[in-house]
């Protein structure tokens, strides 16, 4: 037993317990009411976090699942005789089912996210609504719950109201700090960040935020169930009010929708301050100054109270001797040769927007351990083609097809799995992850298989570096450890979250192993907006190497470096493609390309121009005239 | 009724009528100043929120009886403090805010407060308390189903049977009594009971109902229905409107050129209905207006010219004293008379005081023996007439010289 760290465990569980219990003490019947208030308003705020907050799906429409759970509970108690509590789980149910079934329409379309999601989450609320008032759930006249016996859970009905609604906020609470933790929670936070680059990465965008909505709205139906019995008299207008929407919105935004605590602290801030102005006498005065305190609290505090007082902590920490940091790797030969086996197929790949088309049936074959240089003017299809290949856009006919799979028509996550990862040409990081944390996403979502780099067979060129990285005095870091709570690197242990067959301090390792790999050492706690573009590229290919791909997509990543920036560049990709990696690399810098490529293939107006070697086909006067004219290739 | 039961009950009815009246006619002037630790009497009221635009003439109201009763002797000679709280138009504050005021400041007693959900909701506490409550704001009387739950404005304790039947004998008088009668209504609670009550009470009296329509609460485009009403020409037209909902369906029938022939409107905002040149002679329901004979009831003078002072200084926009003022002032003055009646502060015995009494208010003689603790219903019809509120039936109620105006 580690005293350590089950004594707060012991110490929080007996806590509950004495909050749980808190209505035997008897005191005056307005606390116990209070405190379910600020249970409510902690549970509907936190489980609109769960999609809004963390995935950045902004909800105006949490009334909607909280009016249905409240009419689920109304109506069975009232009109069918369910006792009470055997209503609450279909008052969770239904709106969860609402929730998938909107979600899997909603959740497809591109064109939906941002404003146009909040307004149609706005809308759901008012048909939700208007269905209800003009059907015999409701019909207009309100129910009347006043007979609908309460369970005598607790020595009165308030606290019997009170252990209800503070169970239900233990459990939201409990499953928002479960899905932070969890590969779900990162997923939701690098789709708020930038959705098509984590369902590139692996992260499996679709199901992740299926899987929060429906969360969302079945903890919003439950604590609806509860409440319809605290109102007792229940009414569409009453209940579907913008209010709802509102307060959790500011509940969460000042708490810190990002943190499964945030919104519990913006709940229980808010729930004080509008009953702290309660005197008829200063009514309007009150809710001015609540007004006052929550516009000043978001003006001072935009990330919200839980983000800015960890800052805080982490400025005033004393900052704990780092250790030496990783150096770039040198550069080491190539292992092996080129394999004769074909790694990457593409036929026939045509891609059409509209009218317009980018690829026109393109056919390529990469080798195993091949680096292929893929060039052209612009427009000519190189980036649609890496698009097409990592699934970002889906063909339109033909066939791409990895390591005998055929991929052509995965869905993006699903083909990063299968061991293709990319590179951004304008770098996409994560911008509310550190570097590490970007990193440790790709490790956690990339390849399913857990076996070390494929592409050297055998111990790793660079597995020194792992070797190396002095995470602490000893070797190297042991989840169960302190040390996964190191402050000196941002990433806790409860960000890496486990993946299916390895640990999690194993893909923290991985991940710092890749940061000393690109040199990015000593930057793991810095957001990517602390980075300069040389270290974004790099922090693009950290992440690329993480997820251990088999084929390796690289967009421009020299474009807007300094001479020597290119440098340690091609230095970097010849480390990777010293493992036999295969790499496809889109580029603009002819001595790079020259450089760092086994063959080269040139692309004009979406279709193959040439293939060949590097030097063979730079001087083919067809690609001279393509790049500069007709004149120039004579 | 009252008469029927016996000797004691009628002295002590009248006992109860005389008490009140002489309270409420006796200026403060002879009268020793209550003294003593004062009587905490505790309440919500919609002060912020939705509802804040209406409930602040209830504060305005209980202010001003507030006043007067410690003008007078207080409650047994003790003075009276109304502990007011804000209950933001949430019925689930409300509900927390009683038992604020019931178990934590303990007040003495309790009053309504204002709205159907927010009156139920502080209903279920003060039964779990076993507190009397005084109400003036629910129109659906069947719901007050707390023994301890009174109601201060004379709806009845079926007002979706007695009230149609009002407006139906009122009709009857026109020199074209309707025949066909089209009905639209909110789907705001107390307002479709009404609707659904109409309706029957018509059909039952041989009066067609070609067209009945529900519309959401706070619904702003009548254009549609409208048409609708246009189409059916029908003798009359009754709305379940609350608020300016009235003004945008006559103003939406203006613009497809239609007046309805008679209209009758149900809780319309007092002001904006009386002053536009679509609410001309429109039928309205009221409990009284500033009219004699209501002048003449005890304390209603002083009332109406405070309240029109107060109202004033709170730069409310219809400074008329109305119906909902007048319902806040009867609440008090029913817990003025069934204290002192009762000689206590216990609210068993003042239940149980007011069951057995009647009490004067501005809406004249009450008693609450009925079902729901409800008495007789007093609804009246008012009507527009050069831009003011004027109560035309029953004739009796009729202000002097008004007479009912048929379209």
């Amino acid at each position: 037993m580690n005293a350590a760290r089950d004594l707060p465990r012991l110490g929080a569980v007996l806590a509950i317990g004495a909050m749980a219990l808190l209505p035997m003490a008897r005191l005056p019947a307005f606390y116990d009411s209070f405190l379910y208030l600020v249970f409510f308003w902690i549970s509907l705020s936190t489980s609109w976090a769960l999609l809004s907050g963390f995935a950045g799906y902004f909800s105006l429409g949490h009334a909607a699942f909280f009016g249905l759970g409240v009419y689920v509970t109304a109506d069975l108690t009232t009109k069918f005789g369910w006792p009470f509590l055997a209503t609450l789980p279909v008052a969770a149910a239904l709106p969860a089912l609402l929730a998938l079934g909107i979600g899997a329409i909603v959740f497809r379309l591109r064109r939906l996210r941002g404003e146009l999601f909040a307004l149609l989450t706005l809308s759901v609320t008012f048909v939700i609504a208007t269905i209800i008032l003009n059907t015999p759930i409701d019909g207009g006249g309100g129910i009347f719950m006043s007979a609908v016996p309460l369970p005598d859970l607790m020595p009165t009905p308030t606290g019997t109201i009170y252990l209800l609604g503070f169970v239900l906020c233990v459990i939201t609470l409990l499953i928002a700090w479960k899905v932070v933790h969890s590969r779900l929670g990162m997923g939701l936070f690098a789709i708020h960040d930038d959705e098509d680059v984590a369902e590139a990465k692996g992260v499996p965008t679709l199901r992740y935020k299926l899987t929060a909505f429906a969360l969302s709205a079945g903890i919003a139906g439950a604590v609806g169930g509860v409440h319809a019995m605290y109102v007792g008299f229940i009414t569409t207008s009453g209940i579907f009010e913008l209010t709802v929407p509102l307060y959790v919105v500011l509940m969460s935004v000042l708490g810190g929708a990002r943190s499964w605590f945030g919104p519990a602290i913006g709940a229980t801030v808010i729930t004080t301050l509008l009953y702290a102005f309660i005197s008829g006498g200063e009514a309007m005065v009150g809710r001015a100054i609540v007004a006052v305190i929550l516009i000043s609290a978001i003006l001072w505090l935009p990330e919200g109270f839980v983000p800015a007082v960890k800052q805080w902590l982490a400025r005033h920490r004393r900052a704990p001797a780092r250790a030496p940091l990783a150096e770039v790797a040198p550069v080491v030969p190539a292992a092996r040769p080129v394999s004769d086996t074909v790694l990457l197929q593409v036929r026939g790949a045509t891609k059409r927007f509209g009218g317009l088309q980018a690829l026109g049936g393109v056919d390529l074959d990469v080798r195993q351990g091949e680096i292929l240089g893929l060039v052209g003017p612009n427009g000519s299809g190189k980036t649609t083609l890496i698009n097409v290949v990592s699934g970002f856009y889906p063909l339109t006919s033909g066939s791409v097809s990895v390591a005998g799979v055929e991929i052509g028509h995965l869905p993006a996550h699903e083909i990063a799995r299968r061991g293709v990862a990319r590179t951004y040409q304008i770098p996409r990081p994560f911008v509310n992850m550190t570097v590490l944390e970007n990193v440790v996403l790709a490790a956690t979502f990339g390849m399913e298989d857990s076996s070390p780099f494929r592409w050297g067979g055998g111990a790793s060129p660079l597995s020194h570096f792992v070797r190396k990285w002095p995470i602490r005095d000893g070797g190297v870091m042991d989840d169960s450890s302190d040390a996964a709570h190191d402050p000196s690197v941002g990433v806790k242990r409860r960000h890496l979250p486990r993946r299916r067959g390895r640990k999690a301090s194993e893909i923290r390792d991985e991940a710092l192993h890749w940061i000393g790999f690109t040199g990015l050492a000593g930057k793991e706690d810095v957001l990517p907006a602390g980075l300069n573009l040389h270290e974004r590229k790099f922090l693009e290919l950290a992440r690329a190497l993480a997820a251990r791909p088999k084929l390796l997509l690289l967009d421009e990543v020299l474009s807007g470096l300094n001479p020597a920036e290119v440098d340690n560049a091609i230095r970097l990709v010849r480390a990777i493609r010293a493992q036999g990696a295969t790499i496809v690399f889109v580029e603009h810098l002819m001595r790079a390309v020259v450089e760092l490529s086994d063959r080269v293939a040139v692309l004009n107006e979406g279709r193959l121009f040439a293939l060949g070697a590097p030097r063979d086909v730079m001087r083919d006067p067809r690609v001279v005239s393509i790049y500069l004219g007709k004149a120039y290739a004579a | 009724m009252v008469e029927g039961k016996g000797a004691w009950r009628r002295r002590r009815v009248l006992a109860g009528m005389m008490g009140g009246a002489a309270a409420l006619a006796t200026p403060a002037i002879g009268r020793a100043a209550p003294s003593g630790k004062p009587v905490r009497v505790g309440g919500t009221l919609s002060l912020t929120g939705f509802l804040a635009q209406t409930a602040v003439i209830h504060k305005i109201s209980a202010e001003i009886m507030v006043e007067e009763i410690n003008g007078r002797n207080g409650f047994l000679g003790r003075p009276v403090e109304y502990v007011l709280l804000d209950d933001q138009s949430k019925p689930e504050v409300a509900r927390s805010l009683y038992e604020k005021l019931i178990t934590v400041d303990k007040v003495d007693l309790i009053q309504g407060p204002y709205a159907t959900a927010p009156i139920l909701a502080a209903m279920g506490v003060a039964q779990r308390y076993g507190k009397v409550m005084i109400q003036s704001s629910m129109g659906i009387p069947k719901l007050q189903t707390y023994d301890r739950a009174f109601p201060a404005t004379p709806f009845g304790s079926e007002p979706n049977v007695t009230y149609p039947n009002v407006i139906l004998d009122c009709l009857a008088t026109f020199p074209t009594p309707p025949r066909t009668m089209a009905i639209l209504t909110s789907k705001f609670p107390s307002a479709q009971f009404m609707a659904l009550g109409m309706k029957e009470q018509a059909e039952k009296r041989g009066v067609k109902v070609p067209l009945y329509l529900e519309y959401e609460s706070g619904n702003r485009d009548f254009g549609a229905m409208a048409a609708r009403v246009k189409e059916g020409n029908a003798d009359f037209l009754w709305v379940g409107s609350l608020g300016l909902e009235s003004n945008l369906l006559l103003e939406a029938l203006r613009k497809l050129d239609y007046r309805p022939k008679n209209h009758f409107h149900l809780y319309p905002a007092p002001g904006p209905l009386a002053v536009s040149p679509d609410g001309d002679k429109a039928l309205c329901s009221t409990f009284l207006e500033p009219d004699e004979p209501f002048m003449s009831r005890p304390g209603m003078k002083r009332l109406a010219a405070e309240f029109k002072e107060k109202a004033t200084k709170a730069n409310l926009p219809y400074t008329t004293i109305d119906a909902q003022a007048c319902g806040m002032a009867a609440e008090w003055q029913i817990l003025e008379a069934a204290v002192n009646g009762a000689g206590s502060l216990d609210d068993a015995k003042i239940a149980a005081w007011l069951k057995k009494n009647k009490v004067t208010t501005v809406y004249g003689p009450t008693r609450f023996d009925g079902p729901y603790n409800h008495g007789d219903a007093a609804q009246l019809i008012k009507q527009v007439q050069n831009k003011e509120w004027k109560v035309v039936w029953p004739k009796e109620f009729a202000a002097p010289g008004v007479k009912l105006i048929a379209s």
